[in-house]
């Protein structure tokens, strides 16, 4: 394999590393003496313009043959590329929410890494091979800790920062056990050809390795989109890390983990689903998600109620996402209808949920800004002092609560339609998808609880508040109507990805 | 002859890493810290047995002389002498047990249904000629994206650990 | 008897379990990155019988992955614990309590 043809290949990553490079050396070598202002804004713009062109690269360049470099450890299809716009359209937001930030001095790492997590994503998304799959993770995950410790002068930062590093760790210790198992059962790293081993062996009854490699690799990346019981340091890193890169760890960090996850589900364990249905209980990864699912969808609601911060509020209610998402992952295609995937609305899903929740965290920094909390206390009377921002909380409340006509919702009624149909006429899924509609109906009410002390409650500080700024505004602006676009016409991204779909011929 | 060394690594792994976490007669981490070298480097001769040479160098190079160093380094930069009092509790022990004995059971099980796979396989040498052919030609790419992941642990050492000015 | 995989399975086994045991129970942030290399050390152990028994090299290739991610990590992690202890005085994980659990 010469670099040339990766080079070809992996192009958008490459100008992602080279923008990386290119902000560390410009903040450094050049821009040491100026004010932090500037070195933000132009910071900011470098890593803008080379996330916009690795999509300019993608969208605008015909597509090269779709097909797999070096055994799938690279692949190059439409939903993959689709997935990758989505996760570089999060990272500029995230870029552009950072641009406020007064945490750190050193600006042009924190782009950097932004943007180094970032080609972890990319990397992670566009590969069925799991020693990639452990290395993009990693990269990944290494970059957010560090974005999370970064701000200094906070203790809960280092703490957090801690915290995560520490489930972080398990998570990659309990992966890397369970994708050794793999391994060994069909020795190869490819998920296609652990697939083919993995049906040979469960033509009757599941191999033990087996059982042992579903358990870990479901533990694993549990930890990583913070499914019940895996979720313990969730709350904190999204209280303790400063806002962009909590933000990002919301968005881009959920969309890449879920999307890997799903693959790596549907196409590495295929043959051993078992069943998740409550007449026909039978061992596989589906009924071992389904467990996580219902704890997810259960717990994450009913702790929401009792926070206090916005921030850990989002943190809860991420979970509790996790448990719709991993609906969609199970909604594994049925005989009776083997042409409705069901990664058509786990992408549409995470990614107006990624819109929704960096949306939430762009206000809550413009809330910390100007009261130095985020809690809920800090929101009260918002409406009256910025009515603008408070209309897109409305939004972004919402549509996390899935209400129509916005992103949430559509989002809501695919996954769950998806998963009502994958079991054919026997209804498998249904329990779940019961459990899961009663669960929004609760968490409704602590969105409401939001929206109440921003719209209702009077306004407790006296002085008059700094005015925001436009740009800040904007960003917040920007993403409530790409969340209600994308709700009014889900076609926009469920079109084309379906499309994808058939071509990848998932 | 390969049968005693086998079960005289493998003791040796076992014992040095229980004396990692659960030292009876010390609870300082230098200890531990050191006991994980020998753990290592016995592992280092279970992948001799296993003729993965270039590994066992590697293993022993790269996480009994750099990674200890790092550690050992940490430890003495700390400065840990009031730490040593601290015991461990009683709910942590039963907790640790259980969830631990689960597992084990779990796996064992599932290991002693397995049918036993000793195949005399032919022998792969990963001696430095196989793995570095394979490291350049198949996994290039991740071998880049491994060098992106150095620079980011770089990044964030040096950020991390340095004292913020003012 | 000749020693096979499965022999190879289970030490690798015990030692992710010793790992995992030392990862619960003790509370010294470093001992505990200490469990943390033993249970990484125990998938290598399994990465490795496996390439042997599964005969190619992919395995051993993983496993110079592993060793170089880890010693990144390792790395990324004691720095955290040198930034948290110049705030805190502590490297105990029962006195991270700034945040609600």
């Amino acid at each position: 394999m010469s670099y040339l043809s990766i080079l070809n290949l992996a192009a958008p990553e490459t100008i992602m590393v080279m923008t990386a490079l290119a902000v560390l050396a410009a903040d450094l070598l050049f821009m040491r003496e100026l004010e932090r202002g500037t070195r933000q804004l132009i910071g900011a713009m470098i890593g803008c313009a080379g996330c916009l062109a690795a999509v300019a690269w993608m969208l605008v360049l015909p597509l090269p043959e779709p097909g797999s470099l070096m055994q799938g450890l690279f692949l190059v299809d439409p939903l993959i590329r689709i997935v990758k716009v989505a996760l570089l359209a999060l990272t500029i937001f995230t870029v552009l929410i950072s641009m406020e930030a007064d945490f750190t001095q050193h600006i042009g790492e924190y782009f950097a890494l932004i943007l180094f997590a970032a080609i972890g994503m990319m990397f992670l998304v566009s590969t069925e091979d799991i020693l990639m799959i452990f290395i993009s993770l990693e990269l990944t995950s290494l970059s957010l800790y560090i974005l999370t410790a970064f701000n200094k002068r906070n203790i809960k930062s280092a703490e957090a920062a801690l915290k995560y590093f520490l489930f972080g760790g398990m998570a990659a210790a309990f992966t890397l056990f369970g994708l050794s198992l793999l391994y060994g059962i069909s020795g190869s790293t490819n998920l296609a050809e652990i697939a083919k081993a993995v049906s040979g062996k469960s033509v009757n009854g599941l191999d033990p390795l087996l059982i042992a490699a579903i358990v870990l690799t479901v533990i694993g990346f549990g930890f990583k989109v913070a499914a019940v019981p895996f979720h313990l340091w969730a709350p904190d890193a999204y209280e303790g890390a400063p806002i962009p890169s909590a933000a990002f760890i919301a968005s881009g960090s959920k969309v890449a983990s879920f999307f890997v996850f799903a693959k790596v589900m549907m196409i590495g364990f295929k043959g051993a689903e078992g069943s998740g249905s409550l007449q026909a209980w039978m061992p596989g990864w589906v009924p071992t998600l389904a467990v996580v699912a219902a704890a997810s969808m259960v717990l994450g609601n009913l702790a929401a109620i009792a926070q206090s911060s916005v921030r850990r509020l989002l943190a809860y209610s991420a979970i509790a996402h996790a448990g719709y998402v991993l609906l969609a992952v199970m909604a594994v295609p049925s005989p009776l209808a083997p042409h409705t995937s069901p990664l058509g609305p786990l992408v549409y899903y995470v990614i107006t949920y990624g819109l929704t929740t960096l949306g939430a965290f762009a206000v809550v920094s413009n809330v910390q800004q100007r009261t130095g909390g985020d809690r809920l206390s800090d929101f009260a009377g918002l409406a009256r002092r910025a009515p603008l921002l408070s209309f897109c909380m409305l939004i972004f409340m919402l549509s996390l609560a899935g209400i129509p006509p916005l992103a949430g919702f559509f989002g809501k009624f695919y996954v769950f339609t998806a998963a009502l149909s994958s079991g054919g006429k026997s209804l498998g899924l249904l329990w779940l998808v019961i459990l899961a509609v009663a669960m929004s109906a609760v968490s409704l009410y602590y969105y409401l609880l939001v929206l109440k002390q921003i719209y209702i409650m009077p306004s407790t500080d006296q002085d008059t508040p700094r005015p925001l700024s436009i740009g800040s505004q904007a960003i917040v602006f920007a993403l409530a109507a790409l969340v209600l676009i994308l709700g009014c016409a889900p076609g926009l991204i469920l079109e084309p990805v379906m499309s994808a779909i058939k071509v990848a011929g998932l | 002859m390969e049968n005693f060394f086998f079960y005289f690594f493998a003791a040796l792994t076992l014992i040095f890493a229980f004396l990692v976490i659960a030292n009876p007669f010390s609870n300082n981490p230098v200890t531990s810290a050191m006991f994980l070298v020998l753990t290592i480097a016995s592992l280092a001769g279970l992948f001799v047995l296993l003729h993965a040479y270039f590994l066992a160098a590697v293993q022993v190079l790269v996480y009994a002389g750099a990674v200890m160093v790092l550690f050992l380094f940490v430890i003495m930069l700390l400065d840990l002498k009031a730490e040593e009092e601290r015991h461990i509790r009683a709910f942590g022990l039963g907790a640790g047990l259980i969830s631990v004995g689960a597992i084990v059971s779990i796996f064992l099980i599932s290991l002693l249904k397995a049918p036993l796979l000793s195949n005399p396989a032919p022998i792969v040498h990963g001696d430095t000629l196989a793995l570095g052919k394979l490291l350049f030609n198949q996994y290039s790419l991740p071998f880049e994206i491994v060098s992106v992941l150095l620079l980011v642990a770089m990044i964030g050492v040096v950020l991390l650990s340095k004292k913020e000015l003012k | 008897m000749t020693i096979g995989l499965n022999h190879y399975l289970v030490v690798s086994i015990m030692l992710f379990c010793v790992g995992l045991f030392g990862v619960i129970v003790r509370r010294n942030l470093l001992v505990i990155y200490m469990g943390l290399e033993l249970m990484l050390n125990a998938a290598n152990l399994a990465l490795v019988a496996f390439s042997r028994f599964n005969d190619n090299l992919d395995g051993q290739v993983f496993v110079f992955f592993i060793i170089t991610v880890a010693a990144a990590e390792v790395a990324v992690g004691l720095a955290l614990i040198v930034a948290l202890y110049r705030k805190r005085q502590t490297v105990h994980a029962e006195d991270l309590t700034t945040l609600r659990l």
